[in-house]
């Protein structure tokens, strides 16, 4: 007890700044209206021998759009827009979901909009927040609050310079996990 | 009768009066169609048998509308919840309902005996490699950590078809945000169904109540609004309707009579005594039905009070002719012969109707006759004696010269009105106007715009339509959903041609176990498919050995029993299959309803036959007006004997073609020109304008025998108008009043019988006397 509380004593400076930084970070995101890049993600999972390599087109508009189009190697498009969620496949066609509906997909599309919203609040209402680093390079450990989303979510990690995401990594329990990396197009 | 003391015949009359009142009581009411089934049909009974529990008569429609598509959304959704929790329903369905777990469980291991459309060639290495590619593509989508769970033991995906297979039903709706929508995204849809009978009206009211408040939680602080339809809630509307409606009616009906009787007669006593008749009649006609028949229908009872609107006009014969100088009794004899002139030709109206194949209208000829003759019992025994030997109404036919002017024969105008009338009738027979109403929904209390509300709900939400469905009979569960197979394949052949849209039942939800068994027999063997998936899987970077589970399952299922209707008992998909399946009295029902129906007969027409088993298809408004027009021809068909009964027994008590003209040609005359009025006011003919114009024909029958009542004096002829005038007079206020209604069946009785008796009045009171005194 007394080296916990010891502990916590001479973590708390520390905390205060990782918080400081936190705020930071969120604010320098927040100012961001719009921003469009390319990404690659590479899922590591138990099912395949190699990892499943996608790649397409980001693009984000504050508060709520956000855009996920893989072009290759098929092309799917995730469009997410307040609490809509529109998925267009070639095999399933378009389909439209209210987030609100669904709360397990929920946590998955705040991940990346409200880090990238810097809406600090919608974050913490899906996640516990763990902050590293300074706000010109920063990672953000984001581990689901509600039990449920436990079972097939054990941390998303967002790393990021100044307001913008650079990579996001996500950790299933069973092992499984994929890496995107954004690379940003130069604005226009 | 002089010798019998006044204290019997009132003892008697209670008597009588207090046990009717006791049988009726202890008669069951019975509220549905079966009155206009004739006996021994069976397309018939399946009909009714369909109505009162068949599953489509269970289903409630709700559409939330108003506001925005979020928030409709989110009311459904949080709707769906509360409603799911409650044991009034037995289904709730708003697109996102999601089976719980154990049976999501149960379901997917009985999946390869189970999924439709499952055959040998799914396993074969072609299209093994197409599925594993598409559950490759799957596991790139970020949606994969949902889906993966079942990767490795369903490949193929046959945990999907079911749950698509379960979740849409016959035609599933369009989903936006996740849940059902109208096509325009106007209005959210759910569909409930109910454990209890759609004719289970307080089961009904109650699951409509549950609604009514899971709607006002959940909608609180959103401007969304509530739309609810199905036969149940249409049903407890109507009843409400009714009720509300005949109600005030009949308060104020009754007081106006009253008002009527007291400001004549200005007298209470003509109230009570005038009321004693009716109500002789309704109790011992109830009785005379309950004790024939065991049960009465509640539209007999309706039917029934209308016809005996005529024993109103009976104490008033009485009241107009009473002279001061004659005893009551004397007054009653001698207007003996005519009124039981009048009774015996209403009652002869009706003894055709007994015998009929149909039990409806049986019950409405024994309980006019029975009522009609209690009714006159009353006024010429009874009556007489609850009053002074000498009693008249305190204010005595006031008659001035305006009767006698009223009473000239105007033979030329006569002359006038009868041409008038054949001239009517023979336009109306030339022009040729649709006369009948075979659609019982038009004589639907409910309001219609709630008729189509419930069509554009029918149709948003796919719900099978009341409309059509197929029946299939067998002796077993098995049997039944073989045969619901066969049909159901037949009616595939019909739906790729275009004749309907889709069709549901049992079977594909739960294939027969032969269906399971064949599918079994047809599952590739161990080392076929090891072989096969380890062809499909070259070149595709799953990790060997992955789908073990997969080749498990499919040995395990090759050897599993077959799931059947009872293993399904107390989950949410025996529900499903319970309602579409289940045992009668009969053996076992297999019910397969159509949606989109484009052509009845060709469909019905090369329905396979089934052996050991009936297949019928059912046309619920096809069969229901059928039956309804059936009645109507018996019930015409009994009235013109009825009618020949009438000539007869009046030419017996008038013993003059003469007088039988006069009598009875003015109410011809009446019942033509009420007839061409209703025409012309655009109504067609309903059971309710029929049985308004049997009324017609008793009370208009009455005024032709009244009006040219054998030696009269002129005197007598004043008190008969005067008579004639209270009695028609009430009547015209009464049936007015209902024809101001908005319910179609108040409207009919109403207008016809307004119409009627006024006609009636006027053709007796111009054509009666110069046709009696041309003879003269």
């Amino acid at each position: 007890m007394r080296r916990w509380s010891g502990w916590l004593l001479a973590c708390w400076p520390l905390l205060g700044l990782a918080d400081d930084s936190l705020a930071e970070v969120m604010r320098r995101l927040a100012a961001v209206p719009a921003v469009e890049g390319t990404f690659r993600e590479e899922k590591t999972l138990a099912a395949l021998e190699q990892p499943l390599v996608a790649t397409g087109m980001l693009s984000y508009r504050a508060p709520s759009f956000l855009r996920k189009r893989t072009l290759a190697p098929q092309p799917e498009d995730y469009e997410a827009d307040g609490d809509w969620l529109t998925v267009e496949t070639p095999t399933t066609g378009r389909k439209q979901f209210d987030l609100n509906g669904y709360p397990q997909l929920r946590p998955l599309v705040e991940a990346i909009r409200a880090t990238q919203a810097g809406d600090r609040a919608t974050l913490e209402r899906y996640y516990r927040l763990e902050f590293e680093g300074t706000p010109a390079a920063w990672s953000l450990r984001l581990m689901p609050v509600a039990p449920e989303a436990a079972n097939y979510l054990s941390a998303i990690i967002v790393r990021g310079q100044d307001g913008r995401i650079a990579s996001m990594e996500t950790l299933e329990p069973d092992g499984d996990r994929s890496l995107m990396t954004i690379r940003l197009a130069s604005p226009p | 009768m002089r010798s019998v003391p006044r204290w019997l015949i009132q003892t008697l009359w209670l008597v009588v009066a207090l046990g009717c009142g006791w049988i009726v009581l202890a008669t069951p009411i019975a509220a549905d169609l079966a009155l206009f089934v004739p006996r021994a049909d069976p397309v018939a009974e399946l009909l009714l048998e369909q109505l009162r529990n068949g599953p489509t008569t269970r289903l409630i429609l709700i559409g939330l509308d108003g506001d925005s598509e979020t928030a409709r959304a989110a009311a459904s959704r949080r709707m769906a919840e509360r409603l799911r929790g409650n044991a009034l329903f037995a289904r709730v369905a708003n697109g996102a309902d999601m089976l719980p777990d154990a049976e999501l469980r149960a379901l997917f291991a009985h999946r390869y005996l189970l999924s439709p459309g499952l055959t040998p060639e799914r396993f074969t290495v072609e299209r093994l490699r197409t599925a594993l590619q598409a559950r490759l593509a799957e596991l790139q989508s970020p949606l994969a950590v949902f889906q993966k769970r079942w990767l490795a033991s369903d490949p193929t995906g046959e945990l999907m078809h079911l749950l698509r297979l379960w979740q849409g039903g016959i035609r599933e709706p369009t989903k936006r945000l996740g849940v059902w929508f109208s096509p325009d995204g106007a209005r959210a849809l759910l569909l409930v169904e109910t454990r209890s009978s759609g004719y289970d009206l307080i089961a009904q009211r109650q699951a409509v109540t549950a609604i009514r408040d899971a709607f006002a939680d959940v909608s609180q602080g959103t401007a969304v609004r509530l739309a609810m339809s199905g036969p149940g809630v249409l049903a407890t509307l109507a009843e409400d309707q009714v009720r509300a409606s005949a109600e005030w009616l009949s308060v104020l009906a009754f007081g106006a009579v009253v008002l009527i009787l007291l400001l004549v007669y200005r007298s209470t006593r003509t109230v009570w005594l005038g009321a004693l008749p009716m109500l002789a009649a309704l109790l011992v006609g109830a009785a005379a039905v309950g004790l024939i028949f065991g049960k009465i229908y509640l539209i007999t009872f309706a039917f029934s009070m209308t016809l005996l609107g005529e024993t109103l006009d009976y104490p008033t014969y009485v009241f107009s002719h009473r002279r001061a100088a004659e005893s009551v009794a004397e007054t009653v004899r001698q207007l003996w012969p005519t009124l039981r002139l009048c009774v015996a030709t209403t009652m002869l109206g009706c003894l055709a109707m007994l015998d009929s194949d149909f039990a409806g209208l049986s019950q409405l000829g024994v309980f006019t006759m029975a009522g009609i003759a209690a009714a006159v019992a009353t006024t010429r025994w009874l009556l007489p004696t609850l009053v002074a030997t000498h009693w008249t109404p305190p204010q005595p036919a006031a008659i001035g010269p305006w009767a006698d002017a009223l009473l000239r024969p105007r033979p030329r105008l006569a002359l006038v009105l009868g041409s008038g009338g054949f001239v009517v009738l023979a336009a109306v027979l030339i022009k040729a106007p649709p006369l009948w109403e075979n659609d019982l929904a038009a004589l639907s209390p409910v309001p219609r715009e709630l008729v189509r509300l419930d069509q554009e709900l029918r149709n948003a939400s796919g719900a099978p339509e009341i409309g059509h469905l197929i029946i299939v009979t067998a002796p077993d569960a098995e049997t039944a959903l073989r045969h619901s197979e066969t049909v159901g394949a037949y009616l595939a052949r019909r739906q790729a041609e275009g004749l309907l849209a889709a069709y549901d039942g049992a079977m594909r939800y739960l294939p027969s176990a032969q269906s399971q068994q064949r599918r079994q027999a047809e599952l590739p063997d161990a080392a076929t498919l090891a072989a096969n998936l380890k062809l499909a899987l070259e070149g595709l970077p799953f990790k060997p050995g992955l789908f073990a589970p997969f080749l498990d399952a499919i040995a395990a299922a090759r050897t599993a029993a077959p799931l059947r209707p009872v293993d399904l008992s107390a989950t949410l998909l025996g529900v499903r299959v319970g309602t579409l399946l289940f045992a009668g009295e009969r053996g076992w029902t297999a019910l397969l309803p159509l949606s989109g129906v484009r052509d009845a007969r060709a469909v019905a027409a090369e329905l396979p036959p089934l052996e050991n088993g009936q297949v019928y298809y059912l046309d619920l408004r096809a069969e229901t007006n059928r039956l309804v027009a059936g009645f109507r021809e018996a019930a015409l068909q009994r009235l013109a004997w009825g009618v020949a009964l009438i000539v007869a027994v009046v030419w017996v008590g008038l013993r003059s073609w003469r007088r039988v003209a006069a009598a009875l040609l003015p109410v011809l005359l009446a019942l033509i020109f009420t007839v061409a009025a209703l025409l012309a006011l655009g109504e067609r003919l309903s059971l309710f304008h029929l049985v308004s114009l049997l009324l017609v024909l008793g009370v208009g029958v009455d005024y032709g025998l009244f009006f040219s009542r054998p030696g009269a004096d002129a005197d007598l002829r004043r008190r008969t108008l005067h008579a004639l005038l209270v009695c028609c007079g009430s009547a015209l206020t009464v049936f007015g009043m209902l024809s101001i209604s908005a319910l179609p069946a108040l409207r009919a009785i109403g207008l016809t019988v307004g119409l009627g008796v006024a006609a009636s009045f006027i053709a007796a009171l111009v054509a009666a006397r110069p046709l009696l005194t041309r003879m003269s």
